[in-house]
């Protein structure tokens, strides 16, 4: 009986597997923008086309990618605040993106999402109290454990259980967002979704958010997935990085061979553009030419094809699939 | 010696409102020289944008006021300026780039239209000129199909166009001094380093001074020549690039050196400077960084330092660096 059990999970050869805590299969998130009506062509705008990734017990995926890559579309379907058009998403092996608004309620206990903006994600009418035992509320913590646990739970991220009588526009940025990780951390969630955590943030204070945000993930055994546009924090943070262009992952890998040892012309051009801080450094640099194209009319084949400087005929007519070239390095391009 | 474009002398704004006096530039003298470009880096709330709107005089639709201070420009006094005297400067001689391409342009202009207004106003073409001139530009920063773009409306381009937009409209009287203002801070990387790139090579051609203002650090190393670091509205630091990121003195420099993530470092944590930024209502009494200071001496929380030379093209504002005579005092 046991031995089924775990050639279900995919043992093989004494070789221990273990099952992702979350799994991604061909997401596809379409907005149409017009309405079809008279016989119209309906149109869409695909913000996220096909993209399949898994995320392990403890570690960090990190999404980085330019504006209107997709890469928030996806953490917000990952949330189930936005249906998927097509696809599967697995949670602990159990598929959730077949559930109703009822059922998925109960299960957000076990993921939660951090904002980018802390000005904007906490109710301003709402003591630091009721905001992060609002969580608790939903999934019927008693309230005694409550007020206990959001003292506990303030303490944890660095602020003090006097701040939990105040009001959110008394503290600063960086200490909202603070705030926002505590009412986080309320349900005592496996997965974390933070979408630009830190990119509102002074730098200072963003290397205080960073250290926290990896100090809790030792402490109780987070997962997260990171959304950023920031390569460096990306790196910073994550142990795999997906890179995300125009609603499809390009490039996916742990974050040595990825950033040592990048393989999509795209990520190469994105870490050729960081500006590093040491003036002596000079780099040949590697300047993509034209703007992003619009995700309502994304180019043929590989939608990087207007902006690659090794495009091809074929690149401008065939959709590249993902390809594994190392263990563990997805790339989808006709280079490789 | 090269030739004085800008020199800021012992600036003083403040702003007046029902909470009392906000001292958002408090003392601030910064030099740019003939083709050299000057980064200015904080945090915000520092004064770094206080300063630069001070130099334009854009202040009069705000409560702030300079109280104290010289701006000279080309050794004439700007505050003596009327307003009048001013608008022959702005966008001619001094002209600037600011961080939301979206809000400011026009939206209800077209492009072309706005651009030679600052052409046809300084530089005294008439309408067939100063289009031909509009479209120069927009090519000369990169724009394809300049000659219908003139044509658009802003909303018709994307954030790295706009930019683009932008800094045509700052560089077509040829300013001998561009002020600026986190010039690609709501920009994609990709479309950053197109806007830097654009930005030298402008410098290159035309030899104009540049103030920078930003709070990316990695910004600051690839453009700038001299770095001015400011904290809480003084100057903390001044040096040249290299020193800055090589030996740099103020601890709030070295802590914001390494709070960056550097690409291809593999630190576990990142160094972080704890606290916040002081908000005006509760300055500390001495030193304004002391009670997030990791060297906090006691004369720190007492006294504040002066902003003194520590070497020769190397001025601090620290106890830890002051003559010996200075802190006996």
């Amino acid at each position: 009986m046991q031995m089924l059990a775990i050639s279900e999970h995919g043992d093989c050869g004494g070789v221990k597997m273990e099952a992702p805590l979350l799994e991604v299969k061909n997401l596809k998130k379409y907005f149409s923008i017009n309405k079809g009506l008279l016989g119209r062509k309906k149109k869409f705008v695909k913000a996220v086309d096909d993209v399949s990734f898994t995320i392990k017990k403890g570690e960090t995926l990190g999404l980085v990618g330019e504006s209107g890559c997709g890469k928030s579309t996806t953490g917000r379907m990952l949330m189930r605040l936005l249906d998927p058009t097509e696809g599967q998403i697995y949670f602990e092996g159990k598929e959730i993106s077949n559930l109703n608004d009822n059922q998925i309620r109960s299960l957000r206990k076990d993921f939660q999402m951090v904002f980018q903006d802390p000005y904007a994600s906490l109710n301003p009418r709402m003591k630091v109290r009721e905001i992060v035992s609002e969580p608790m509320v939903i999934h019927g913590i008693p309230k005694e454990e409550r007020m206990e646990r959001v003292e506990k739970l303030l303490t944890v991220v660095g602020l003090s259980a006097y701040h939990a009588d105040r009001y959110p526009h008394e503290f600063s940025g960086g200490q909202r967002q603070r705030i926002g990780i505590a009412r986080a951390l309320a349900v005592n969630p496996k997965l974390i979704i933070a979408d630009e955590p830190v990119s509102a943030l002074d730098v200072s204070i963003q290397s205080q958010i960073l250290n926290l945000l990896k100090d809790l993930q030792e402490e109780f055994e987070l997962t997260y997935l990171f959304i950023a546009h920031d390569l460096s924090v990306v790196e910073h943070i994550s142990d795999r990085v997906g890179v995300m262009y125009l609603g499809k992952i390009v490039e996916l890998a742990d974050k040595q061979s990825l950033y040592q040892n990048p393989k999509h012309p795209y990520t190469k051009a994105l870490l050729s553009a960081v500006p590093i801080p040491n003036p002596r450094l000079k780099r040949e640099r590697i300047i993509l030419k034209g703007d992003i194209p619009s995700p309502s009319n994304p180019p043929s084949g590989c939608t990087f094809h207007t902006r690659c400087p090794l495009a091809t005929e074929e690149c401008r007519n065939k959709i590249p699939q993902v390809k594994e070239i190392n263990p563990g390095h997805y790339v989808s391009c006709h280079l490789f | 010696m090269a030739e004085t474009m800008l020199k800021i002398e012992d600036l003083k704004t403040y702003f007046y409102g029902d909470d009392g006096v906000v001292k958002a530039v408090d003392g601030v003298t910064i030099t740019i020289n003939k083709g050299e470009t000057v980064g200015v880096v904080g945090e915000s709330g520092c004064g770094k944008s206080v300063t630069s709107l001070s130099v334009m005089r854009l202040l009069h639709d705000t409560p702030g006021e300079i109280v104290d201070g010289s701006i000279e420009f080309q050794g004439k006094n700007l505050l003596s300026f009327s307003e009048k005297e001013m608008r022959q400067i702005r966008g001619n001689e001094v002209a600037m780039i600011f961080q939301e391409p979206m809000t400011s342009l026009n939206p209800v202009y077209k492009i072309g239209k706005q651009l030679e207004e600052a052409i046809q106003l300084h530089l005294k073409y008439d309408k067939q000129k100063a289009r031909e001139h509009a479209i120069q530009m927009l090519k000369l920063v990169g724009i394809p199909r300049s000659d219908e773009i003139v044509n658009e409306f802003p909303y018709q381009l994307s954030g790295g166009m706009r930019q683009r937009v932008m800094i045509a409209m700052a560089m077509a009287c040829r300013p001998k001094l561009l002020i600026a203002d986190e010039p690609t801070t709501a920009l994609d990387v990709t479309i950053q380093a197109q806007i830097l790139d654009l930005m030298r090579t402008l410098r290159e051609e035309s030899e104009t001074s540049i103030m920078l203002i930003t709070h990316d650090l990695g910004v600051v190393a690839e453009m700038c020549d001299r770095v001015v670091v400011m904290y809480a509205g003084k100057v903390v630091e001044e040096t040249d690039v290299y020193t800055l990121f090589e030996d740099p003195k103020h601890p709030y420099t070295r802590g914001l050196i390494g709070s960056v993530p550097k690409l291809g470092k593999n630190a576990n944590r990142l160094d972080s400077i704890p606290g916040n930024v002081p908000t005006p209502s509760n300055m500390p009494k001495g030193c304004k960084f002391a009670p997030r200071c990791s060297n906090v001496l006691k004369v720190c929380l007492e006294k504040e330092p002066v902003l003194e030379k520590v070497e020769a093209n190397h001025t601090c504002r620290c106890w830890l660096y002051q003559n010996t005579e200075t802190v006996g005092v």
